[in-house]
């Protein structure tokens, strides 16, 4: 009978793919809504590929998984993942079952999934993943997430006792998650702009999780994220397996050293026996080993998304040099990030996550550190906000608009909804009025633009207006174009 | 002037801290004074101008509550003194006498109100917040008083987003005498309650979060002229403030923006 349901809930999911297609619609959970609906424990019920592999976290999880969908298909891997949908129940019930045969069977060798972290409550009692990497838990959006202490507890009152976890041993909020699981860490050796006290408005583990003194950090990349140790008590951040170091932004390569067994005080490391291995490749030396990778773009988060890539196709048995050799095939997914150059203009398109005060502070920093004249348009704006409500624009105020007080960043074009409160917080962050230029409309907004010689445009777009991003985009390069050619470059950008 | 932040260390959810960063933007003067779990609170031993305490997780209650549970009569006696509590978030839940979770007791609080907590360890609660404040009520002078008084009520704006509730101890409504906002629209302290926050003399608390004085620059110049004594009170980015401000009445007013935010979804409510 159970299983009649699952069969009826899946064939009534996939009629609905098919409608969805023949309507023209795209990346809905709707197939995966209507099988919870008839059947609510589809997931349980699947019959999913033989290794499944979840990626979690607040920020980057959607490039770690690209990665490790992009190299594993690389591979050879036929790979179930959910890149299309959502990262909930929905989403995810969905994935599985477009994957499936009409008699419920998996096509895929693997899964790979990014898995909401709040919703990992109501997926893993479903569906235990056999690694769960959780790449970091900051803050995230306010309405959803609460905090990150919430969110940690939330995975770990959820944990599937035999999951193995790939950790950001530099996140201590993270690396403290399901404490009594197997798992394994990965972090970054110090780095040039380390820093000791935080520069952000937000730290959320200023105390130790034990005795709650004040925790001291060794070395601190950006908010919480770094090496602490607590003076009182003796806890300290915890031994990584994975260790990046020498990140040469020239030369775009960094190393990472693996060692199977570091010393560690705090838990006992247990490296899982890799029983089917359905990854297919060796596993990795019981001595360790130190090989060289190349990173995507220059931005520590991003170093960290390869370093997390990496760890997790050592767990699955890949030896180092067949990971580099998979990663060399391999992009960031474009409609994150992208740069295109015109005129000697470079126009480059960035997501910021909107509600989410520390990936827009990461764009912010990583934006501002870049050498040359920029113009920025802001618009993330949670348009899905706007048409039902008003945004709760907390966020701002913890997140590092200061990193954009910098003389290159010359002008910023603020612009939707919440103009007018992205212009008072640039106020507040010491912005001048001359550096700042409001427009109502975001289609507008490049009109605003004024083009200095050589510089490069980003325009900062939140996670519900990538279609608007690609007609701002395209508006911006309409006025660079009509621009070079009614003025000469001498007179664009010299007024304000 | 001195403004103290009690444990910024854990109080620090969701923008509240801009509240002192505004603050001392207007008052580039003032010390801003950031007290730690491990410090004694300033304001116990000398005169302090504004006690400030923000949003925190549900764990920082508990570790807040273990140091303010020692502190329940200095803090009472300045309360009944007349002095300047800022309260915002779930902080304002330590101040009540209990807080539960999913039914079940777990902190009892200072006791400075009668009302309880109620928390869901899974839903959050999401909404938008237009009310009026009246600034005739609650003297110094007249604790909890609601006479009402020459000067005009002052509209409020702001963001809720929580796990629980407060409740009178004996009922739904059993706060709404010692509110300091009134609800014009989006809830008050729980889904049936006239009142939003608690003002006891110039104690002031509220579940509105973040920037709530940044946003509110009618109030908040209303705060440093009556409640910190600045004869001409000036506000940091005032035309830009209140530009923001006039629009996100307008929008709260309008009875087609939805108030409330339920996992994804958002519920009319008029």
């Amino acid at each position: 009978m159970k299983r009649l349901k699952f069969l009826l809930a899946l064939w009534c999911a996939k009629l609905s793919v098919i409608a969805l297609k023949v309507t023209g619609h795209r990346g809905t959970d709707f197939p995966g809504r209507v099988a919870v609906k008839i059947c609510p424990d589809f997931l349980h019920q699947a019959r999913l590929p033989s290794r499944i592999l979840g990626v979690t976290g607040t920020n980057g999880k959607t490039t770690v998984c690209n990665l490790l969908i992009g190299m594993l298909r690389a591979d050879g891997k036929k790979i179930l993942d959910n890149n299309q949908g959502s990262n909930t129940i929905t989403g995810l019930t969905t994935a599985v079952l477009r994957d499936m045969s009409l008699g419920g069977r998996s096509r895929s060798d693997v899964a790979v999934l990014e898995i909401d972290e709040r919703s990992s409550r109501v997926v893993f009692p479903l569906m235990a993943p056999d690694f769960l990497l959780i790449n970091n838990l900051t803050r995230d959006s306010i309405m959803r997430n609460g905090h990150p202490e919430y969110i940690s507890r939330v995975l770990t009152n959820a944990m599937p006792e035999k999951t193995k976890l790939i950790l950001n041993g530099d996140d201590l909020i993270a690396s403290n998650v399901a404490p009594g699981n197997p798992r394994v860490y990965y972090g970054i050796e110090s780095m040039p702009g380390d820093v000791k006290e935080c520069i952000n408005l937000v730290n959320d583990l200023q105390i130790c999780p034990r005795c709650h003194s004040i925790l001291e950090y060794t070395s601190r990349r950006y908010h919480h994220i770094g090496r602490a140790f607590c003076p009182e008590c003796g806890f300290h951040s915890p031994r990584l397996h994975y260790t990046g170091r020498d990140v040469n932004e020239k030369e775009m390569t960094f190393d990472i050293d693996y060692r199977p067994h570091p010393v560690q005080d705090d838990a006992p490391v247990q490296r899982q026996a890799d029983p089917g291995n359905a990854a297919g490749a060796e596993a990795p030396a019981g001595d360790g080993w130190t090989h060289r990778f190349r990173i995507l773009n220059e931005s520590v988060f991003n170093v960290y998304n390869v370093l997390a890539a990496v760890s997790y196709l050592s767990e699955l048995g890949y030896a180092p040099e067949r990971i580099d050799q998979l990663l060399q095939k391999t992009e960031i997914v474009k409609s994150r990030f992208q740069v295109e150059k015109m005129g000697g203009y470079s126009v480059i398109k960035q997501m910021s996550k909107d509600r989410n005060a520390l990936g827009s502070s990461r764009a912010f920093d990583y934006v501002s550190g870049l050498p040359g004249d920029k113009e920025l348009i802001l618009m993330m704006n949670n348009l899905s906000d706007a048409a039902v409500w008003s945004e709760n624009t907390c966020w701002l105020y913890d997140c590092d608009f200061e990193f954009l007080n910098k003389d290159n960043i010359r002008n910023i074009i603020v612009t939707g909804p919440r103009a007018k409160d992205y212009y008072l917080r640039l106020k507040m962050a010491g912005i001048d009025d001359d550096r700042i230029s409001f427009v109502h409309d975001e289609i507008d907004a490049p009109g605003a633009l004024r083009l200095y010689e050589g510089e490069s445009i980003y325009v900062l777009y939140g996670t519900d207006s990538i279609d608007l991003a690609d007609q701002v985009v395209a508006r911006v390069k309409e006025v660079i174009s009509q621009r070079t050619k009614d003025a000469p470059a001498a007179e664009r950008g010299t007024a304000q | 002037m001195k403004i103290e932040i009690l444990y910024p260390e854990i109080c620090n959810l969701y923008g509240d801290l801009a509240n002192i960063r505004y603050l001392k933007e207007c008052l580039p003067d003032a010390e801003v004074i950031r007290t730690s779990l491990q410090s004694r609170p300033r304001f116990t031993e000398e005169a302090v101008d504004l006690v400030y305490m923000g949003t925190t997780t549900e764990n920082g209650q508990q570790l807040a509550l273990e140091q303010l549970r020692f502190l329940r009569e200095p803090i009472f006696e300045r309360i009944e003194a007349g002095g300047n509590f800022l309260v915002t978030g779930n902080a304002m839940e330590l101040f009540g006498e209990r807080i539960e979770e999913d039914g079940v007791e777990v902190l009892r609080g200072l006791g400075l109100f009668p009302g309880v907590a109620r928390r869901s360890s899974i839903n959050r609660f999401n909404s938008l917040f237009l009310g009026t404040f009246d600034p005739s009520a609650g003297s110094s002078d007249a604790p909890s008083a609601k006479a009402g008084g020459g000067e005009e009520t002052i509209r409020v704006v702001g963001f809720k987003s929580q796990f629980g509730h407060m409740y009178g101890t004996d009922g739904d409504h059993g706060l709404d005498d010692l509110a300091l906002f009134v609800p014009e629209r989006g809830p008050g302290m729980n889904r049936y309650a006239a009142g939003e926050g608690i003002r006891i003399k110039n104690f002031m608390a509220t579940y509105v979060i973040g920037p709530l004085l940044i946003l509110n620059p009618p109030f908040t110049k209303w705060f440093i002229e009556n409640r910190l004594g600045v004869s001409i009170p000036h506000l940091a980015y005032e035309d830009a403030a209140m530009d923001s401000y006039n629009t996100r009445v307008a929008e709260y007013s309008d009875p087609d923006t939805g108030l409330y935010y339920w996992g994804g979804t958002t519920e009319r409510w008029t």
